[in-house]
């Protein structure tokens, strides 16, 4: 046992940041972190607590007041288990410690049980967070004794092992039964199809029936004939053994609860005794394609600037590495796609039809309050991909190239921007305008519209590389790790978010309570991103430069 | 060629990694930099290379300041670092097409000079291919291909000869020799003694951050009565 925990240990610790980088943090980073948690991670939560209260509280009477709390918990099921396929694809057989580990005089299930314990510590924070609101927003409204808060905090850490532990199961036997997925890269191409099918399902589903309106929501929820609950008891029966035993109060369905999670890491360990080393050997990273022959590959070879070939670098890595492709690329296709499904979930609500005939007769704050939304949500996107942001981070273990190459570091920086800037900036561009054009704005406004958004994206692009340059995550053993679980990433948000919400609330309220016309807010709005956008690129040529000078790499 | 004067380097302000060394390479010469692990042979390439800043002290590459003129000190060097696993995700021949563009190698001297190259080192039929495929020898030989390039006067490689095979080797010995020949500077670490002991006109000892001895090989020899440089080394460094 005692093997076990040094294990995961271990395992934790190589995806933790090192001694140099904790060092590195500076007391902005801790603001930053404080901001992440009570400003974003809490009020999600307390959101989350405050619906499940609400639903609770109308679907009491009907006697089904715990369908909305086990609805939500089997929708985070879900969404760990197709977020979690990925985790444990790359932590069962690609990570770089497999080949330190497979030589080791350890038994399989030690291997796989400390890996899947490590994945389900540092994967699940956010999960946590939101599985004890849901229970928090059930226990108020239904008005249960004290100690069901012990059994939520019971089911909190332990909900998420079921769903990881079928990502094991199937993972293993995929790679027992499958001879194409030797390359870590086949896995992320999947895994990232299935997402994408995945939001794809949601929205089908959700504009079939009519959109999801509370009413009908309460309705549905209180149906016991409901087929989407009702089959998502039979794939995760842990969650409705968790919920009958907070409702019923008995002892029999907390070990019904405690018998699947068993049966299910036993399951699990149990396959990997048989079949893990058989399937961990002969993996690779990356698949390799046909050489071709010497002169053909000095044809391709030509002087360029030293800036276009750096920029094409950095293209082709993003485009080449799955991990990143997935995070950093396709998030900017998937975002409209998750607007529309907010849009048909609104349902019958029409919030967004009424706010779409108010741009179309020209009302003033609705159309200031669509141009805000731009700013807001072009910020949000450049700090979501993350390109700017962990440029320096997706360096790595070649962070000296940058340092010892004849370029300037400003150089460089500006690349990584523009970067940042043509993906993001592209993306956002192209839903402008059609935006634009369904909402019949007109040239003029387009072209404002358009101008905000680049400028928001340039401004959230050199604050993203400036914030990252503070403490880059350099070292990680795979690209997905680069990405996951750096707090960074989630703390350069959070900084992008609080700016600019700061900025659309006091553009708002400046129009609502001063005299202030609607376009000289717009105009005010452009000035004052001109002068962020400075400002973070003055931070760049200074403190972003002296911080990757002063790194010890 | 290469200058340092007073140069002290500490980790996190409590590891002393070089204390306050000085020395000098000069044109023609190739130099091994030997030492026991941890002594500080990678922290002095990294602080010539401009990768890490000194705390204090001066140097200078082929007359450029490394502070005070970066980007010509950076040019004058050929850089083989210590780990080859860099930017996997490309093919080989775009690696050297972004390292010809940085050092502005112009196309028609960068299509001979990798044609040669990869003729030497047997890399012909793998440009194409991405680096992620390679084994680590071919990814070494890769970026020592990428270092020398460019022809720069001064080469400091980190332990070059890891991971190469033993035709690549010696071809990479051949043209550390010929380089020096032509007035350039070869200054190399290793932990291989007797490539050290066939290959360089000085040796440099380093122990915990301090240069325990700088000069010729014979020299050192001759003082410890004809002994083997590996028991002259031992003897230096366990004291």
């Amino acid at each position: 046992m005692s093997i076990f925990f040094k294990l995961v240990k271990a395992l934790i610790a190589s995806v933790e940041p090192t001694n140099e980088e904790k060092k590195r943090k500076k007391v902005f980073y801790y603001v930053m972190a404080i901001f992440a948690v009570f400003g974003i991670m809490l009020p999600m939560a307390f959101f989350v607590g405050v619906i499940i209260y609400s639903l609770t509280a109308k679907l009491m009477p009907t006697g089904a007041g715990a369908n909305a709390a086990e609805l939500f918990l089997q929708i985070v099921s879900v969404f760990s288990f197709i977020f979690g396929l990925n985790v444990i694809f790359s932590v069962f057989y690609f990570s770089g410690d497999i080949e330190n580990l497979l030589p080791l005089p350890l038994k399989p299930f030690q291997i796989i049980a400390s890996k899947f314990t490590a994945a389900l510590i540092s994967e699940s924070i956010m999960e946590f967070i939101l599985i004890i609101a849901v229970f928090a927003g059930y226990i108020i409204a239904a008005g249960l004794p004290f100690y069901s808060w012990i059994i939520a905090l019971f089911a909190m850490l332990t909900l998420p092992i079921v769903p990881l532990a079928y990502c094991a199961v199937i993972c293993m036997l995929v790679m027992l039964i499958t001879g194409f997925i030797k390359n870590k890269d086949t896995v992320n191409k999947l895994t990232g199809f299935l997402t994408f099918a995945f939001i794809l399902l949601m929205i089908i589903i959700v504009s079939s029936s009519g959109g999801l309106d509370p009413d009908n929501l309460v309705a549905a929820l209180a149906d016991p004939g409901n087929a989407l609950l009702n089959t998502l008891n039979i794939i995760f029966p842990h969650v409705h053994f968790i919920m009958l035993s907070m409702v019923n109060n008995t002892a029999v369905n907390l070990l019904f609860y405690i018998a699947v999670n068993a049966v299910s890491v036993a399951l699990f360990l149990l396959i990997a005794e048989l079949i893990y080393f058989s399937t961990a050997a002969d993996v690779s990273r990356s698949s390799s394609s046909r050489r071709k022959t010497l002169s053909s590959s000095l044809s391709s070879m030509k002087e360029h600037r030293p800036s276009i070939t750096y920029l094409k670098k950095e293209f082709r890595i993003l485009f080449r590495t799955p991990a990143y492709f997935m995070n950093c690329i396709l998030i900017n296709l998937i975002w409209p796609l998750f607007l529309y499904l907010i849009y048909v979930l609104q349902g019958k609500t029409n919030f967004l039809e009424s706010f779409i005939n108010d741009i179309h007769k020209g009302n003033e704050e609705t159309v200031l309050v669509l141009i805000l939304g731009i700013s807001a949500m072009s910020v949000l996107v450049t700090a979501c991909n993350c390109i700017a942001s962990s440029a320096l981070t997706r360096e790595g273990n070649h962070f000296a190239f940058m340092k010892y190459i004849p370029m300037s570091y400003m150089a460089q920086i500006n690349i990584k921007v523009l970067v940042s800037i043509i993906i993001s900036g592209a993306g956002m561009l192209i839903y402008v305008i059609a935006a634009g054009i369904y909402l019949n704005l007109g040239i003029k406004m387009i072209l404002i519209c358009c101008v905000i958004s680049l400028l928001s994206v340039i401004f959230a692009s050199y604050f993203g590389i400036f914030m990252d340059s503070v403490n880059p995550k350099l070292v990680w053993d795979s690209e997905l790790n680069a990405l996951r679980g750096n707090y960074n990433i989630f703390f350069n948000m959070a900084a992008a978010i609080l700016m600019e919400g700061v900025i659309c609330a006091g553009s708002y309220l400046a129009f609502k309570f001063t005299p202030i016309g609607s376009l000289m807010i717009i105009i005010i709005l452009i000035v004052l991103l001109m002068v962020l956008t400075a400002v973070s690129y003055l931070l760049c040529c200074t403190r972003a430069v002296k911080n990757i000078d002063r790194l010890s790499v | 060629m290469i200058k340092l004067e007073n140069v002290t380097k500490t980790y996190n302000k409590s590891v002393r990694a070089l204390d306050d060394i000085s020395f000098e390479v000069k044109g023609g010469e190739i130099v091994g930099f030997i030492g026991p692990n941890g002594s500080g042979k990678t922290t002095t390439m990294k602080l010539i290379t401009g990768i890490i800043r000194a705390d204090v002290g001066k140097i200078t590459v082929n007359g450029f300041n490394v502070r005070k003129d970066p980007i010509k000190a950076k040019e004058s060097i050929g850089y083989i670092a210590d780990s080859p696993d860099m930017f996997l995700r490309l093919k080989g021949n775009e690696f050297l097409d972004l390292i010809g563009d940085i050092y502005h190698v112009p196309t028609e001297k960068r299509r001979k000079r990798i044609s040669e190259f990869a003729e030497r080192f047997e890399l012909t039929d793998a440009l194409t291919a991405p680096m992620m495929s390679y084994s680590h020898g071919m990814r070494q030989k890769i970026m020592v291909v990428a270092a020398l390039m460019h022809d720069p006067p001064v080469w400091i490689l980190d332990e070059p000869m890891v991971g190469l095979d033993p035709k690549s080797a010696f071809e990479l010995k051949q043209m550390m020799r010929d380089h020096a020949k032509a007035g350039n500077t070869v200054f190399f670490s290793t932990h291989v003694l007797e490539v050290a002991e066939k290959l360089c006109d000085k040796v440099m000892i380093i122990k915990k951050g301090h240069i325990l001895y700088d000069g010729k090989l014979e020299e050192l020899e001759a003082k410890s009565k004809n002994s083997s440089l590996e028991e002259i080394f031992l003897e230096l460094t366990e004291k």
